[in-house]
Formats: structure tokens, C-alpha cells, sequence
């Protein structure tokens, strides 16, 4: 389970997320009990719907001077200027600039944090266009929690030196991020037990590594080169033949071309180490492109997260005999 | 004697100075208004080639380019860097405000440029480089006028200043 520091919440707040909110939000969200806000996840804002604050598992809506309300009719409901006002504020007036990002419904900001959009797309021969209109943001809390993938790496390492390719599954806000960037930062470290090893993370969404001008503002370990803003399936292929990696590392597989990547990557003795959505093995084997990986074995460590109790729970670590090696207590 | 002199004198440098003025303000005009054109063709580039967040293509563009149409660009990019909330449209106009009388720009140029704050950052490239396109030939259009203007008027003024200076001290005398 990843312990979150009050601290570091009003760090991030204070930092990344407040610049990009219209004053009147911010004095809303600062009125929240730090107690509290130290759970947030998600701050989801909607046009003439009321502003969310997603804390665990649960959500509070707020009204216009920041006190918790129950209904409706209290609440403080956003606005579509709102809605552009932080748009203006994240694309710092470039929306132009974020096209990309815009036609796979999010953008990205300092520090690594998600900001997801919905709208009204705009559809050009069967492929999404432009998003315009946007009426809903959710602003996802990236967070950095060293030591999360403490349990986690025994299981990944065989021989003293050689990485398990690992796949992590699980399904939305449970910690796929926080505990692939722990376990990229310790490969790359290294420990008593094996040395530390060249890795290479494609950051396509800028999530992971939530670099700045190309440089990382998390720490991802000393031997971690990062492709940053890159196309997974090219970007895989780009740094096995670039920076020669021990282990590439990606975050949310899908595609089909990601599945060919991944498979290249293996066949050329690198590791894997990969998140993907689904609740369990089972879930992720009916998914097309993703489910031939399980299906072919060729990942060699499975491990399975949920939000129960708490986001980023350990349920189970498996091989790739789907034998349970680690089972939450 | 001498008093009527100098008063002469001193009325008739005053005159030159503001035909001279004038004169400086109508030249002034299609100078300022093609360094306008200059920046936008070069914001152009980096918005629809480099994609560039605006506030540095701002910058950029103006390499070149200096007086009062660079800091016209560099004070806008300034602000709307320091300030996430202001819209390019407000930013423009403040720094408008500001730089009362330095900018030889006459009412449509300037109606021109408040439009184009109003539009900038919120299209995407294609569309955001057509709109320049759009604002660049308006403004071309525009100078072609103030360029006339400038031959025609320019020379009168510079006379009327000392001729005018030079009938009121006869009249005075």
C-alpha cells in the first residue's frame, strides 16, 4: 500500500497543480483539511456539475468557500470558463502546440501529472481529429513513493543479474504509474543482492518520468535513459538499438503495434517491464493484441494491484506458469 | 530687439519641431506597420513548423526586429508567461496601454492587432497559420495605403512646420 505523506500533497498542490487553476479553485481545494486532501487523487471538473475531489476510493464535492456539502444544491459547480481557463493556463495559450495530445484525450503537465479531457470530438475519416468544446477535466495526482516496489523486486531478479520481464496489471487509479517508476528507480540502482542495470523507459505519455526539456523531474535511478513524448512501439525499438538497455520499461500497453515492439524487445534479449489494464490474468488474456503476450508467456512475472484496501495494493506476484508466488496476507 | 529675436527664433523651432513630428509619425507608420508583418510572417513559422508554446514564439519572431514593435511582442510574451490566467487578447491590450504614442499605428492596424490577440493560441496549427495569413495580408493592405500616405504627406508637414512657424512670427513682428 503506498503511504501518502501530507506534505507531499500540499507539494504537489502548491507546485503543479495550483498555477493551472483559476483563483477562486484554488481557495476552494486549499479550504479542504489537509488530513484529507493528503488521499486526494483526482480533482474532476465538469461544466455546470460540481467540482470532485476524489480522496481514495471515495469522492466530496465542494461548495464556493471549500466546506464538504452532501447535495447538489450547496455545491460549487464549474463553469465553462473555468474548464478554459485551466486549459488556457496548461497549454499556456498554445493549445496548438498539444494537437497530439488533444486527439488521445489528455494532456500532460510539470510534474508528471494527467490532466484527461472529454469534449466533443471532432471525427475525420473514422480517426479523431481535434477535441473542441471540452467540457470535463480530470487532473490525476502523479506521485513518487520510493520504496512501494520494496516487495515487488525480489521476484523480479534471477541469477544475481538478470531482470524478469514483469508485467503490471491493474485496473484504473490503483498505482500502475507510481510502481513502475519504483521499480525502474531501484533496477536502476540496484542493491545488495544485484547490480544496478541500464534502463531505458519510452515515456509516451510523459507520465513517468514527467520530464522537463527532456530531463526527468522524478528520480528514475543513475543508469535510466528516457524517450520522452515518443510513440511506444518505435520508441522500444529506438532505444534497444540506440542506448542498449538491459530492460526497457513502458507504460500501458494496447496497441497492436506495442504487442509486435514488445515481442521484438524480448527476441532481442532485452527485459521487459510493462503496465497494462485489467483486473486479473484472465481479464487481460481476453484483451486482444495484449492477451497473445499472456497467452505465448512471454512475460515472466505477473503482478496484480488494486485499490483494496488502499491504492497501489500488492494482491499477488505470479510467474509465467501462473503459480502464485506472493499473496497479500 | 533681441528679445523679438529670440521669441522668433524659439517660435519658429517649435513649429519646425512638431512639422518635423508629424512628419516623423507619417514615415513612421508603414515602417512600424511592415515590422508588424515581419513578426507575424516569422510567429507564423514557429507556431505551424516548430509548434512552438506562444509566449517563446513571441520572442522568437521578433529576432531582428527592435523599437517599439519588438517590445509590443516581447512585453505581451512576457506577461502571458508570468500570468497563466491572462488570454493573449488581454495581455496585447495591456501592453498596448503601455505603450502609448511609442507604436505609429493608427486605428485600423490597430483594431487589427487587438483581433489577432483575440484568436491566437486557441486554433490549432493549421488553422492558426491561416489566420496569420489572413492578418498579414489585412496589414499588407494597410501598408501599401500608409506608404502612400507617407510620400504625400510627409514633405507638407515638415514645410507646414516651418512655414507656419515662419507666418506667425511675421504676424507677430
Amino acid at each position: 500500500m503506498f503511504n501518502i505523506q501530507k506534505k507531499e500533497i500540499e507539494n504537489i498542490l502548491e507546485k503543479y497543480i495550483f498555477p493551472v487553476l483559476p483563483p477562486h479553485l484554488v481557495t476552494i481545494i486549499s479550504a479542504v483539511p489537509t488530513s484529507q486532501l493528503a488521499y486526494l487523487i483526482e480533482i474532476r471538473l465538469r461544466v455546470n456539475r460540481p467540482l470532485l475531489l476524489v480522496l481514495g476510493s471515495v469522492d466530496i464535492m465542494l461548495n464556493s468557500v471549500g466546506d464538504i456539502v452532501n447535495n447538489l444544491d450547496g455545491a460549487y459547480l464549474c463553469t465553462r470558463e473555468d474548464i478554459n481557463k485551466i486549459l488556457q493556463a496548461i497549454s499556456k495559450n498554445s493549445l496548438y502546440a498539444f494537437e497530439q495530445e488533444l486527439k488521445m484525450g489528455f494532456l500532460t503537465i510539470h510534474g508528471g501529472h494527467r490532466v484527461g479531457l472529454a469534449g466533443q470530438a471532432i471525427v475525420d475519416g473514422g480517426e479523431i481529429k481535434a477535441l473542441k468544446n471540452i467540457s470535463s477535466l480530470n487532473i490525476r495526482m502523479a506521485r513518487e513513493i520510493k520504496g512501494c516496489g520494496d516487495t515487488i523486486i525480489p521476484y523480479m531478479i534471477t541469477g544475481g543479474k538478470r531482470i524478469l520481464s514483469t508485467l503490471v496489471i491493474s485496473p484504473p487509479c490503483c498505482g500502475k504509474t507510481t510502481l513502475l517508476r519504483d521499480l525502474i528507480r531501484q533496477i536502476s540502482i540496484g542493491n545488495n543482492e544485484f547490480r544496478g542495470q541500464q534502463v531505458g523507459v519510452v515515456d509516451e505519455r510523459s507520465e513517468v518520468a514527467a520530464c522537463k526539456n527532456g530531463i526527468p523531474t522524478v528520480d528514475l535511478g543513475p543508469r535510466t535513459d528516457v524517450l520522452d513524448g515518443c510513440p511506444k512501439a518505435s520508441g522500444m525499438l529506438m532505444l534497444i538499438r540506440s542506448m542498449s538497455p538491459a530492460v526497457v520499461a513502458t507504460d500501458e500497453l494496447g496497441r497492436a503495434e506495442d504487442v509486435c515492439a514488445v515481442c521484438e524487445a524480448l527476441n532481442a534479449g532485452v527485459s521487459i517491464l510493462a503496465t497494462v489494464h485489467g483486473r486479473d490474468i484472465n481479464e487481460v488474456l481476453q484483451r486482444p493484441h495484449v492477451g497473445e503476450l499472456i497467452l505465448h508467456k512471454y512475460f515472466e512475472r505477473y503482478i496484480i494491484l488494486s485499490d483494496q484496501p488502499k491504492m497501489g495494493t500488492i494482491e499477488k506476484i505470479i510467474d509465467k506458469e501462473y503459480k502464485i508466488l506472493w499473496e497479500k496476507g | 530687439m533681441w528679445l523679438k529675436l529670440t521669441g522668433g527664433i524659439l517660435v519658429l523651432l517649435v513649429c519646425s519641431w512638431i512639422g518635423f513630428r508629424l512628419a516623423a509619425r507619417c514615415s513612421g507608420r508603414p515602417q512600424h506597420i511592415r515590422q508588424i508583418i515581419s513578426c507575424l510572417g516569422s510567429l507564423k513559422s514557429y507556431i505551424t513548423y516548430a509548434s512552438m508554446p506562444l509566449h517563446e514564439a513571441l520572442i522568437q519572431c521578433t529576432h531582428g526586429t527592435s523599437g517599439p514593435v519588438a517590445d509590443l511582442f516581447q512585453h505581451t510574451a512576457t506577461l502571458l508567461e508570468k500570468n497563466c490566467s491572462l488570454s493573449p487578447q488581454q495581455a496585447m491590450s495591456i501592453v498596448l496601454g503601455d505603450m502609448h504614442g511609442r507604436l505609429m499605428i493608427k486605428e485600423p492596424e490597430l483594431e487589427i492587432v487587438n483581433i489577432l490577440g483575440a484568436n491566437l493560441g486557441i486554433m490549432n496549427r493549421q488553422e492558426q497559420g491561416n489566420y496569420l495569413s489572413m492578418i498579414i495580408e489585412q496589414l499588407e493592405n494597410i501598408q501599401v495605403e500608409a506608404a502612400r500616405l507617407r510620400d504625400l504627406n510627409t514633405k507638407m508637414y515638415r514645410y507646414l512646420g516651418i512655414c507656419g512657424g515662419l507666418a506667425i512670427v511675421i504676424l507677430l513682428v
